[in-house]
């Protein structure tokens, strides 16, 4: 796990402060500075490999805007504390991101963005491709899509703020499961924090093919619009993969 | 002194030969470096800092599409299509479609090819305008400057996705064709979101070129570097504006032309520069050439039917001839993208024996090792950001 | 659009090679077949003498038959003047081995490389024959139909 009993922000300062009278009070007050700070200057590294990585500098550039977060993309791997791994990773490029991945220092945590990083997509079973990134680095937060919307990384930046935060204070944080591994009722929980409990049913009776409210529900098509039978199935077949 | 390039220049030099008092360095750059566009990494030997020697080595991101595509049958494959070439997916999904179509002999209805030439083109805009963002970001650096226009471009590339997804319903991989034209018809509203959205990009382009051209130390790090005769581009294959900006008047969509490209006009930028500006130039004037294109067609769309054949109802339901062999080209916004189908494969035909993609980008690296050595380091970044390589459709 | 073999070149050409295009009634429609030992002059002819001089495309492929492995390479030219591609296939046998074009189109370099990487295709000749996408050390030419698909590579697959 990448977030750790937070063994990883201890300094050698803390022993003679804890001894030393009032210094709890500094070191909780130093403790909460430090959370804070841990929690708003997350810096990016990009792991960015291909079609994701360019919603992922989407959401860096103006429309989504991850600056406004305190965040700052950097491509070195000694200066970040969250890798983002956007894109296919294949077998040929696996080594280089576990050494990546060693070179950052601790505390550090990792965001999986978009379907191949979480479980490789459709090239899933290809001779070349590592089916999941969490196959060689420990993933905290994932990101379902194909690619995930540009502010959907703005979301994930929010839940990974919510882990640190509660792992800071020593509470006990739930593992985010692989989406493609998780059960129904967990899909809430996972996708936009905001989200209202109506709309994370609605989406779950979606997605478990009963429409909304748990009854098979259709439109119906007003009579004015309908379209000649050919162009009508035509446009009725466009389901995006 | 005026050998030709391709006899000054050996790519695969053996640097034992080289005098043994050059002190020669090994520099290793990427696979993982943000101005790399993806994952490539370039060997440089460094004489001091003058390149001698430069060794790409592609395929960090090599997904084995060609694999897939001989398990997918030929309705599965367009949204295979869209991942190769990330930055372009309208018009990689229009490659392998007019592939198809072409093996079958499917007529593709007026409306539907109006509308692909419009598709096409805003994607052209959008890629450019990718383009010229993370170049100007490659040489100027996030710090130095460079990053600002960037933030312009990506601002007006966003208008132009918005409208892909007002038609399709995505921001990117669109999955909006098919054998036989398009799946989805043009809603209302579109044609004047589409206007919109080229009046405001028309009014801030030659802004952006001005930032450009008025600004003396782009103009250093860009003329004169990275030259490619124009024999060498032609032998290795270069296409689209980077084989245009050698001097070579080549356009596909005038020359061979598809969609709609034969009922309208197209003015093909040719730049005799062969070097890094030279590019920029090409690419700069295609955005102007792509914005009046639209403007012209997206008024006279005609009404019709969008698709000729039935909807897709089955994955397998469109059937390749056994034993049939054809290659096919278009233009997209890197170059000439062309596959090279063969029918009769799995499941009684529905799924290509083998289908080899002719990427553009590849091409364009393997100039790389012409084009840098004599320059120094920083101009790595110049030159093969200029060249516009995308390493998904390098690597596929 | 495009036939592969348009007659003005056809006759001009038959002059050159009469076994591959003198031949009666129409040419093959999937491109001529060449053989090896002519791929090379061929591809000088049309680049020198009818101004095929842009380098397209080269393409393996693996056919499986009951006598045993067969290849085909096809190659692609194209004549920047007047847009037309040109494209003709060498059939080889169960050990491919097949002339370079690196002397004569420096972007065969690469594309020889990439379909002997993934068909296993050998290009007499070629001065750095390695493998281009796939790692160095990587066992088998995964485009060959008797390659599965999902192939494991341990430990990161
Ligand atoms: S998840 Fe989809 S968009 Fe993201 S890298 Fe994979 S194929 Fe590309």
């Amino acid at each position: 796990m990448a977030i750790d009993d937070g063994r990883s922000f201890e300094h050698p300062l803390y022993h003679y402060w804890e001894n030393s009278p009032g210094g709890g009070i500094g070191l909780t007050t130093l403790d909460r500075l430090l959370m804070h700070s841990a929690r708003h200057s997350l810096w990016f590294f990009p792991m960015a490999t291909s079609c994701c990585a360019i919603e992922f500098m989407t959401a860096a550039a103006s429309r989504v805007d991850l600056d406004q977060a305190g965040t700052i993309i950097r491509p070195t791997p000694r200066h970040c504390d969250v890798m983002v791994v956007a894109g296919t990773i294949t077998v040929k490029m696996a080594p280089r991101v576990k050494k990546l991945w060693d070179q950052m220092p601790e505390p550090k945590w990792a965001i999986a963005m978009g379907s191949c990083a979480i479980c490789g997509d459709f090239y899933r079973d290809i001779y070349s491709v590592v089916p999941g990134v969490d196959v060689i680095i420990p993933v905290d937060v994932y990101i379902p899509g194909c690619p995930p919307n540009a502010d959907q990384v703005m979301v994930a930046l929010q839940r990974l703020q919510e882990k640190i935060k509660l792992q800071l204070e020593g509470k006990f944080v739930e593992r985010d499961l692989r989406p493609g591994t998780m059960i129904y009722p967990k899909i809430g929980t996972h996708g936009d924090a905001r989200q209202s409990a109506e709309v994370a049913q609605a989406q779950l009776d979606g997605a478990r093919g009963l429409g909304v409210g748990g009854k098979e529900h259709r439109v119906p098509r007003p009579a004015a619009v309908q379209a000649p039978p050919e162009a009508d199935a035509t446009s009725d077949s466009g389901e995006q993969s | 002194m005026n050998l030709r390039q391709r006899d000054r220049i050996n790519p695969h030099l053996d640097l034992d030969t080289v005098d043994a008092a050059a002190d020669l360095m090994a520099l290793n750059m990427g696979p993982q470096h943000p101005s790399t566009h993806g994952v490539l990494r370039i060997k440089l030997f460094l004489d001091g800092e003058v390149i001698i020697k430069a060794v790409p080595y592609p395929g960090y991101l090599h997904r084995g599409v060609e694999k897939l595509c001989e398990r997918l049958t030929c309705v599965q494959l367009t949204p295979i299509f869209d991942k190769h070439d990330y930055v372009a997916p309208m018009t990689n999904e229009q490659a392998l479609n007019i592939a198809l179509e072409r093996m079958l002999g499917v007529e593709v209805p007026r409306r539907a090819r109006y509308m692909r030439t419009i598709l096409a083109e805003l994607q052209r805009l959008a890629s450019h305008l990718l383009w010229l963002g993370t170049f100007t970001l490659d040489i100027g650096g996030t710090i130095g400057g460079g990053a600002s226009l960037m933030m312009y471009t990506f601002r007006e590339r966003e208008p132009i996705l918005d409208v892909f997804e007002m038609l399709t319903g995505a921001r990117f991989h669109y999955n909006t064709h098919q054998v036989g034209g398009n799946r989805h018809d043009i809603p209302d509203g579109w044609a004047a979101a589409v206007k919109t959205c080229m009046d405001q990009l028309a009014a801030r382009m030659p802004e952006y070129e001005e930032q450009c051209v008025t600004n003396s130390v782009f103009l250093m790090r860009t003329k004169g570097i990275g030259v490619i005769e124009t024999p060498l581009a032609l032998e290795l294959g270069l296409t689209g504006p980077n084989l245009r900006a050698s001097g070579v008047d080549l356009d596909l969509r005038r020359d061979a032309p598809f969609h709609a490209y034969d009922e309208i006009k197209v003015n093909v930028a040719v730049s005799n520069g062969c070097d890094t500006h030279a590019r920029f130039e090409v690419r700069i004037a295609e955005m102007y050439e792509s914005i009046r294109i639209v403007r012209e067609l997206i008024d006279n769309v005609p009404e019709g039917p969008i698709c000729s054949l039935k909807p897709v109802r089955t994955v397998n339901q469109i059937k390749l001839p056994e034993g049939k062999q054809m290659y096919t080209a278009i233009e997209t916004p890197r170059g000439e993208l062309g596959t090279w189908l063969i029918g009769g494969g799995a499941e009684k035909g529905a799924c290509p024996y083998r289908l080899k993609i002719r990427p553009p980008s590849l091409h364009a690296m393997a100039a790389l090792p012409y084009a840098l050595v004599g320059h120094t380091v920083s101009d790595v970044v110049a030159v093969l950001g200029s060249l516009d390589p995308i390493m998904g459709e390098v690597d596929r | 659009m495009m036939g592969p073999v348009d007659p003005a070149l056809r006759e001009a050409l038959a002059k050159q090679f009469p076994d591959v295009f003198a031949a009666e009634g129409d040419l093959d429609p999937n491109g001529v077949v060449v053989p090896a030992a002519l791929h090379v002059a061929l591809a000088k002819t049309l680049k020198e003498s009818f101004g095929f001089t842009l380098y397209v495309s080269v393409i393996a492929t693996n056919f499986p038959t009951a006598e045993g492995e067969t290849y085909e390479v096809a190659t692609v030219l194209r004549n920047p003047t007047t847009a037309q591609p040109f494209w003709w296939r060498v059939r080889l046998g169960a050990d491919p081995q097949l002339a370079t074009l690196y002397p004569l189109f420096a972007g065969a370099d690469w594309q020889e490389r990439e379909q002997f990487d993934l068909v296993g295709v050998n290009f007499v000749d070629h001065p750095d024959m390695r493998r281009l996408m796939l790692s160095e050390d990587w066992e088998g030419f995964p485009l060959r139909k008797s390659y599965a698909i999902d192939t494991p590579h341990t430990p990161w697959r």
